[in-house]
């Protein structure tokens, strides 16, 4: 094996004679512990052997999302991102369909008649599933992160979140990023990002309309401004 | 806007049956829900702005259904973070994470032996390891300025999952109004802790990119797989 262990019997050379100071565990090393540091000296780690893909994870809620059904998922999780588009692409746009389906019947339209709309970014649906299919988190190392910045209203044409020159997008996913609800907003919000927002055509006080840009919830977590970022557990 | 409640009402109470898969990754196919395998979430970002560095966190696993798999790293699960440099949709880099006898071991971040669906442990690049943590955060720093951590942390992802079910169920009575309005929404991920990797990397051990995003701006294509030994 042409595993190098000099770094590990170092690191374990110094826990013996006790520089282990940079743990933060010292108040519970015992002397058990340290017995039990002679052992890191004569068993190196074993990392030998061949690993097979069990789970893949680019931007988050694709697979929950975009595939229709348990075997389906199950092969995704066993694909790789250059071959995405090929397998599951038309999936994801019948998929997105579906969901159009679901709420015209809900609303007691006929189906054909409520479709997806170009979204905010202007994609149609064989574009936008194209582009999720690539399935990677896109990170920027030079930029701001965000999964997506409506920006401010640069052009002043009421179109907030529509991209008008300002805005940042897909520089990554921020721990406190609301990718629910841009993710509803791209598949359900047309043109304006609003579309199915849950509106009261008529005035009477009901929602006339579903709302589905927004699951209604932020964050709750504690979030850190060191590393390691997330927080203490619950 | 109590009429708009009305609208609501009837949707009571809500399904989950057995198999409910939860995004973003959470539990989200059959064959990986439960299993200590199973990615919960990955988010990359810069950590703050104008950093020379990038955060990449893998969360693994997730309590947030109180039957699943949670609270240790399996010792026979390698986590990867691929990196493609040139916008080819293939790994040029690798971050690996390899949990042993309490502590979590990191390779790379160096090009994969082989890409693609299997592949090994990278040891002849070693980049460093550090306990794995109980409540109290353990974290190192290595020569190299690559800071690294493994433990239990609470879930950051926040999503009204029990309403999504309902909002997708092609029953005509099942939340016809989508989802709820705010003060009436409830994020199911509220409490939940998950099993975190987190690595804080200067961008010079990656590289400079080539790959471009959909606007155009200069980016690391990345994704993380969990490969199990054979």
């Amino acid at each position: 094996m042409k595993f190098n262990n000099s770094k590990y019997i170092l690191l374990a050379l110094s826990m013996l004679i006790g520089l282990s100071a940079c743990n933060n565990d010292d108040d519970a090393m015992t002397s058990d512990d340290m017995m039990m540091s002679d052992d890191v000296i004569v068993m190196e780690p074993d990392f030998s052997g061949t690993y097979a893909q069990v789970d893949f994870m680019g931007r988050p809620g694709i697979n929950t999302v975009l595939n229709a059904d348990g075997a389906v998922k199950d092969a995704y999780n066993m694909a790789i991102p250059s071959e995405m588009v090929a397998t599951f692409q038309a999936g994801f746009e019948a998929r997105l369909e579906q969901y159009h389906d679901v709420y015209a019947m809900k609303l007691g339209l006929d189906p054909a008649d409520v479709n997806y709309e170009n979204n905010i970014l202007g994609l149609d649906a064989a574009t936008l599933t194209t582009v999720l299919a690539a399935d990677v988190l896109q990170v920027a190392p030079d930029l701001p992160t965000t999964y997506f910045d409506p920006g401010t209203d640069f052009d002043n044409d009421g179109r907030i979140l529509v991209p008008d020159g300002d805005e940042v997008a897909l520089t990554g996913r921020l721990l406190t990023d609301d990718i629910i609800d841009v993710s509803l907003i791209l598949l359900f919000g047309g043109m304006e990002g609003d579309r199915f927002s849950g509106q009261d055509l008529d005035n009477d006080g009901v929602s006339d309309l579903p709302r589905l840009t927004s699951d209604g919830v932020g964050l709750t977590a504690n979030i850190l401004t060191v590393f390691p970022y997330v927080s203490t557990p619950e | 806007m109590k009429k708009t409640t009305k609208l609501f009402a009837g949707l009571g109470v809500v399904l989950l049956a057995a198999s409910v898969f939860v995004a973003a990754d959470h539990i989200d196919a059959p064959g990986i829900t439960g299993n200590s395998a199973d990615i919960a979430d990955f988010f990359a970002f810069e950590p703050e702005t104008g950093s020379n560095n990038t955060v990449f966190v893998v969360d693994m696993q997730s309590n947030v259904l109180p039957e699943l798999a949670y609270g240790t790293f399996a010792e026979d699960v390698l986590t990867e973070i691929n990196i493609d440099l040139d916008g080819d949709l293939i790994e040029d880099l690798v971050i690996q994470a390899i949990p042993r006898d309490g502590r979590m071991y990191f390779f790379g971040p160096m090009s994969p032996t082989q890409t693609g669906l299997s592949g090994e442990v990278l040891v002849d690049a070693p980049l460093g390891d550090v306990a794995i943590s109980d409540a109290t955060a353990t974290i190192e720093t290595t020569d190299a300025g690559v800071s690294l951590f493994a433990g239990p942390r609470q879930d950051p992802f926040f999503f009204d999952f029990f309403q999504f079910q309902a909002v997708i169920n092609p029953d005509v009575e099942s939340a016809p109004g989508g989802f709820l309005p705010p003060d009436e929404a409830a994020d199911t991920f509220d409490g939940a802790n998950t099993m975190s990797i987190v690595v804080e990397i200067p961008n010079t051990l990656l590289g400079t990119p080539s790959a471009t995003n959909a606007l155009g701006l200069t980016v690391y294509n990345t994704w993380v797989t969990t490969n199990r030994k054979q």
